[in-house]
């Protein structure tokens, strides 16, 4: 089924490769935001499937971005992974006790990333 | 229509050339990030890295680790974290570390340098 995902990063690279992976592999459509006041808006106004929210950012970072997220009603109940290039068991814990559907690691493989998310959030 | 769970050899191709594509878009900015740390590098053997070099430092070393094993330099991404946890710390690295991190930067900038297309 053909889903519809927010790429929330500030990094132009990694948001253009995790575009290209979801597009080219799984076919779904993909909205990019490189900040996270930009992320909120276009969450809002798409309401994607699911949200892939990069953890550090300048100005609001993944964490902050995903708060507010929560507090809007529009944009409550959209799942939300994280992404992150942070391999410390301390942050891993913290990035999991905020509630997010999962937390996902830097690097990725562009081959497996859809079916990464589509098993995090139970998609078949 | 396409799937998420068998993605096939075409896509595989597809997506290894487009890949190619985006390596050579963004070659330009992974290594300024690599100056950076160059830089720093350079900085710390002379004793004089200041906590806005340090900073910049970590955050060049953290972009790097993040995206390099994307493209399939999966060492790239080892070395780079290395890079990011030395500079991560609060203090400077020692004068005498200057060697072995410039050895890190050094095959880091050889690695993505030399890269070969995927495809």
């Amino acid at each position: 089924m053909a889903r519809k995902i927010l790429i929330i990063d500030d990094e132009d690279d990694i948001r253009e490769v995790a575009a290209l992976s979801l597009e080219s592999v799984a076919g779904w459509e993909v909205i990019k935001a490189s900040s996270g006041a930009q992320g909120l808006a276009r969450a809002a106004e798409h309401q994607p499937d699911a949200i892939l929210l990069d953890v550090m950012m300048p100005g609001m970072d993944g964490p902050t971005t995903f708060r507010e997220l929560r507090k809007n009603q529009a944009t409550a109940g959209i799942p939300v992974l994280l992404l992150t290039a942070k391999v410390q068991g301390t942050d891993q814990r913290r990035f999991a006790d905020l509630g997010v559907e999962a937390v996902l690691f830097k690097p990725f493989d562009p081959m497996t990333l859809s079916k990464q998310i589509a098993t995090a959030l139970g998609w078949k | 229509m396409k799937t998420t769970s068998q993605p096939g050899p075409h896509a595989d191709a597809a997506l290894s050339q487009a890949m190619d594509g985006l390596w050579v878009r963004f070659l330009p900015e992974l290594l300024e990030r690599v100056a950076v740390l160059e830089a720093a590098v350079q900085a710390v053997s002379k004793g004089k890295l200041t906590a806005k070099q340090r900073e910049a430092a970590q955050s060049a070393a953290h972009k790097l680790a993040g995206v390099l094993g994307t493209f399939g330099l999966t060492r790239g991404t080892v070395l780079a974290r290395e890079l990011e946890l030395t500079f991560a710390r609060e203090s400077s690295p020692r004068r005498d570390a200057g060697k072995k991190l410039a050895e890190i930067a050094a095959e880091l900038r050889a690695m993505i340098e030399s890269r070969k297309s995927s495809a």
